[in-house]
């Protein structure tokens, strides 16, 4: 995409963002008790071809879409968030990354406010602009938490049972099974939890938990959240908040 | 050609062991016959990569459901880490069939106290036909190694009315 | 007919098993080759151990999914791969020099490479980079240098197996019309079924496993990938049991006083477990998908065949056994077992191999059977079978022929006699105690291949019946680990003895009716290549050929 339609795309997507956070108000409140879209929860599927097309996604180019999208105002100038109510991609698989964007675009993930917004610029992507910004975010280390937000070492503690043990009698399979020993994520799409802002890891189980987040294949996370209590995902927020502080 | 030399005890050896071999082919080619006891051997390909964007094995269509004959149709999906759905219910003495394929990598799924005992190899989709005999709550295990989640990889079957 | 002088000498050489250039080059293979096998059986047999109580739930200090897993698919390789493509490489170097007196083509060359290929594996199987387990089955993907690693390994086994071949052909054309010696024969039948159904698994790793793992192909096909290793699942354990058949036939009759009771049927023994090793393998895909029932119900009837090698070698072997206990004075129906001489521990190790060989046996008819597979399938009870049939009856003989051989090569007395009988009484018993509660866990359904026992939460009165036999297990592991420690000490110790071996000429059992002839069919390989290609292209020809064009979509790689 040239330069100066890119621009022209950004006023528009500025425009359109401030719409969206005067719209996602009465959107949040009808979307927000889980009323999902018809069809299947994701359109992505990991063939061959989609996983090619992740993997030719362009870093540099994508750095450049950081910047000129104004993703970096949400989302940092190399993927660690500013604030601690949004997500740090630095060093996110970019298969999740790239899924994530579509969901967006298909209207798969919608509902909170932050959601819509999303939804908004992602309109403005297509497939290869996601596959580049999602090498960009990839090629980072694991983030550190954003200026000012912190981890509570004792809660982390005490999640340590579930996210390497499991739960049996709730069908739960340790979190770190799926996530990585380190919260670095597994193939194909799993993400990456080191380093996330504990205020946005809790609100996004919540979102699985009431079902308002359902683009996750057959429920799973859906399931698994549903048989947390609040007070297991404070924890596990700051188990993996706690996983890049040295 | 030079011929062996076998000692007669041996030689009435070979035929015991002739019997027993013949006898337990027998059996089983017999059962396969008459009673149609066939390990699961479907041979039907699917796309694993697809299988949430729709047919069979949709999210939504996923479950139990009683067919016009009264049998039941069981289709289910294995993805790391789980069956879905998580838990099903059946009846005793009726005939069930199972429809599974995976979203990944190679599964199992092993109903203990049945002979419901099958592989979930991506690329295919497996049939099992079965009969519950005992009623209760059994699990549904996983039995092949599918990574480091595979020990907690279970669902539920209640399997309702027939002898507990 | 005349033989030249130079075969004359070689001939010479090796009767006299002294130190000509060709016994010595076979000594050295032999002795390499068999501390590589059982280095890796040291290492091994502990992580088999952990496993034991890491899984039992009673040790929550040791439990560690990513380690278990790491552990598993150490154990299996070092266990199931290199100890015993080793230990049958290096006891064939050994036999090839003493009975034909000749050197192999390649000798070391396959030697280095297979050490070279376990050492890359090895490396990414130690550090968590290839927990895949020894039967790797995709699209679960493991290090590149897992499968390269492996890749190397068979490779450097293929040039002992063209060793073995070449070895063989050239003495029968040296000699025509006299039969191989026996011990020779096992050796280069086993040898050529080696090379016949490592293709299953080459190709797999060639075609499939490699590229993919490399990222040069995009995606794969589990199901074909399955049916090429089922071609090489069930005649490998035959490529490790039947150096422990040559030890019973060739070397325990002689050591228990006897003779062996047929060196004829030994042959026929030998040629049926060929036949029948190989296209049978779809009784490991019995519960799989991608193969139709008519496949699996042929490949059944081929599996009960070959178990009646089996039944032949248990007839022969004990018969041998029970010359050897009336000449020493046994009377009545069972007397010749207490006249046996049980302070050899080549006789002690061959009574426990065929008490574990006719447990183990009739537990693999089940698994055999098209019917009752759907019990057992990926259960404990084939665990515990295999580690009672391979672990117990194969392993006991390789340690057996281990101590038959370490005086023959070093020229010094094994270190200490009793101490050898103890360590197979310990290894057996310890075997036994293991496998016989596996048995059990398995008839209760515990699966195979969890670390845990306690995710069953959800099922009490299912999950908690296992734990009195986990604790049986750890028992039986233990005595497994010290008796394998007091094995490989004792070989160790050998070299270092200042008592010269009383005995160091390689003589085979002799047998009752030695044979002046025996019919070419059970002399020669040629015919069994035939019927080996015949029969694989029935038992295997569609199965594969139908994975062009059933139209499987590829399916992309994961981790694990």
């Amino acid at each position: 995409m040239k330069i100066k339609t890119m621009k022209n795309k950004i006023v528009m997507s500025l425009a359109a963002v401030g719409a969206a956070l005067m719209v996602s108000q009465g959107v949040a409140a009808e979307h927000g008790a889980g009323a999902a879209a018809k069809g299947p929860s994701t359109n992505v599927a990991w063939t061959p071809e989609q996983l090619r097309l992740v993997a030719s996604g362009d870093k540099n180019r994508g750095g450049q879409l950081n910047r000129d999208m104004f993703c970096a105002s949400c989302h940092g100038d190399q993927g660690v968030a500013p604030t601690g109510n949004w997500p740090s991609l630095a060093g996110q698989r970019a298969e999740y990354t790239f899924k994530m964007l579509k969901d967006y675009k298909d209207g798969k993930r919608h509902g909170s406010a932050t959601a819509e917004i999303m939804v908004q610029v992602a309109q403005q992507l297509s497939d290869q602009d996601m596959a580049d910004l999602a090498q960009f975010y990839a090629s980072f280390k694991l983030p550190s938490l954003p200026v000012g937000v912190s981890f509570d070492a004792a809660k982390a503690d005490q999640a340590k049972a579930v996210v390497t043990r499991g739960d049996g009698k709730r069908l739960v399979a340790p979190c770190q099974a799926c996530h990585g020993p380190n919260g670095e994520g597994a193939v194909t799409d799993t993400p990456a939890l080191a380093g996330m802002p504990p205020e946005y890891f809790i609100k996004t189980m919540h979102e699985y938990k009431s079902g308002a987040r359902a683009n996750d294949v057959y429920s799973r996370m859906r399931l698994i959240a549903k048989t947390l209590s609040d007070e297991e995902i404070n924890q596990m927020a700051h188990y993996y908040a706690g996983m890049t502080a040295k | 050609m030079a011929t062996i030399h076998i000692d007669p005890l041996e030689k009435r050896w070979i035929w015991v062991v002739g019997g027993i071999v013949g006898l337990t082919i027998g059996i089983q080619v017999f059962y396969a016959a008459t009673a149609a006891i066939h390990p699961p051997s479907n041979v039907e390909v699917i796309d694993s990569a697809k299988l949430h964007l729709g047919g069979e094995f949709a999210e939504d269509k996923l479950g139990v459901k009683k067919e016009a004959d009264g049998s039941y149709t069981v289709t289910m999906v294995a993805a790391r880490y789980g069956f879905y759905p998580q838990s099903i219910e059946v009846p005793a003495n009726t005939p069930v069939k199972l429809r599974i394929a995976s979203l990944d990598v190679l599964h199992g799924l092993h109903v203990p106290y049945s002979n419901m005992n099958v592989m979930v190899v991506p690329g295919y989709v497996s049939e099992v036909h079965t009969q519950f005999t005992n009623a209760g709550d059994f699990p549904m295990i996983c039995n092949e190694y599918c990574g480091l989640g595979h020990d907690y990889m279970y669902a539920k079957v209640h399997v309702t009315g027939g002898k507990s | 007919m005349s033989i030249t002088a130079e075969q004359a000498a070689s001939l010479a050489a090796a009767s006299r098993g002294g130190a000509s250039a060709v016994v010595a080059h076979g000594n050295k293979l032999g002795l390499w080759g068999m501390w590589v096998a059982f280095l890796a059986l040291l290492l091994g047999l502990p992580m088999g151990l952990y496993q034991a109580a890491e899984r039992s739930g009673f040790f929550p200090g040791i439990e560690n999914t990513a380690v278990y897993f790491a552990s598993t698919s150490t154990h299996g390789v070092l266990l199931a791969f290199v100890l015993t493509t080793f230990f049958a490489m290096g006891f064939g170097w050994h036999t090839m020099a003493h009975t034909l007196g000749k050197k192999p083509f390649f000798g070391w060359l396959g030697f280095w490479t297979s050490v070279i290929g376990t050492a890359m594996a090895a490396a990414v199987l130690l550090t968590g980079q290839a927990s895949v387990l020894y039967t790797f089955y995709p699209p679960e993907m493991a290090h590149p240098l897992f499968y390269i690693g492996a890749v190397l390994l068979v490779v450097g086994s293929w040039m002992w197996v063209a060793d073995m071949i070449i070895g063989f052909t050239q003495w029968r054309k040296e000699n025509p019309g006299k039969p191989v010696p026996l011990v020779m024969f096992g050796t280069t039948i086993n040898a050529m079924m080696w090379g016949w159904t490592s293709l299953g698994v080459a190709s797999e790793a060639l075609f499939q496993l490699v590229p993919v793992s490399l990222g040069l192909m995009p995606t794969l096909d589990p199901g074909l990938a399955r049916t090429l290793f089922s071609w090489t699942l069930h005649a490998i354990v035959y490529f490790w049991l039947i150096p422990a058949y040559i030890v019973m036939y060739t070397i325990l009759p002689k050591e228990a006083g006897g003779k062996l009771f047929s060196d004829e049927m030994a042959r026929v023994a030998f040629v049926m477990l060929f036949i029948f090793s190989v296209p049978i393998g779809f009784h490991h895909l019995y519960m799989d998908p991608q193969q139709a029932a008519g496949w699996k119900l042929l490949h059944m009837f081929g599996t009960f065949m070959v178990a009646v090698p089996t039944f032949i070698t248990g007839f022969t072997v004990l018969a041998s056994l029970e010359v050897a206990g009336r000449l020493r004075g046994g009377k009545g129906l069972f007397g010749w077992i207490g006249a046996l001489d049980w302070g050899n521990p080549i006789v002690v190790a061959g009574m426990l191999a065929l008490v574990m060989l006719t447990a183990g046996g009739w537990g693999g008819v089940i698994n055999a059977s098209y019917s009752m597979d759907a019990m057992v399938h990926n259960t404990q009870w084939v665990t515990g079978h295999f580690h009672l049939i391979f672990g117990g009856t194969t392993v006991i003989m390789y340690l057996a022929g281990a101590y038959w051989l370490w005086p023959r090569i070093t020229g010094k007395e094994l270190y200490s006699r009793k101490l050898a009988v103890a360590q197979i009484w310990m290894y057996a018993v310890g075997m036994i105690t293991l496998t016989a509660p596996w048995h059990m866990l398995g008839i209760y359904f515990q699966p195979r291949r969890v670390s845990y026992t306690d995710q069953y939460a959800a099922f009490p009165e299912w999950a908690q019946t296992w734990g009195p036999y986990e604790a049986v297990m750890i028992v039986g592991a233990t005595i497994i680990v010290l008796s394998g420690i007091l094995f490989v000490y004792n070989l160790f110790m050998t070299h270092f003895n200042k008592t010269p071996a009383a005995n160091t000429k390689v003589e085979y059992a002799v047998a009752i009716h030695e044979p002046m002839r025996v019919p070419n069919i059970l002399n020669s390989l040629s015919f069994w290549n035939w019927a080996m290609l015949a029969y694989m292209i029935v038992s295997y020809g569609y199965p594969i050929l139908q994975f062009a064009f059933i139209g499987t979509p590829g399916v992309v790689p994961w981790g694990y």
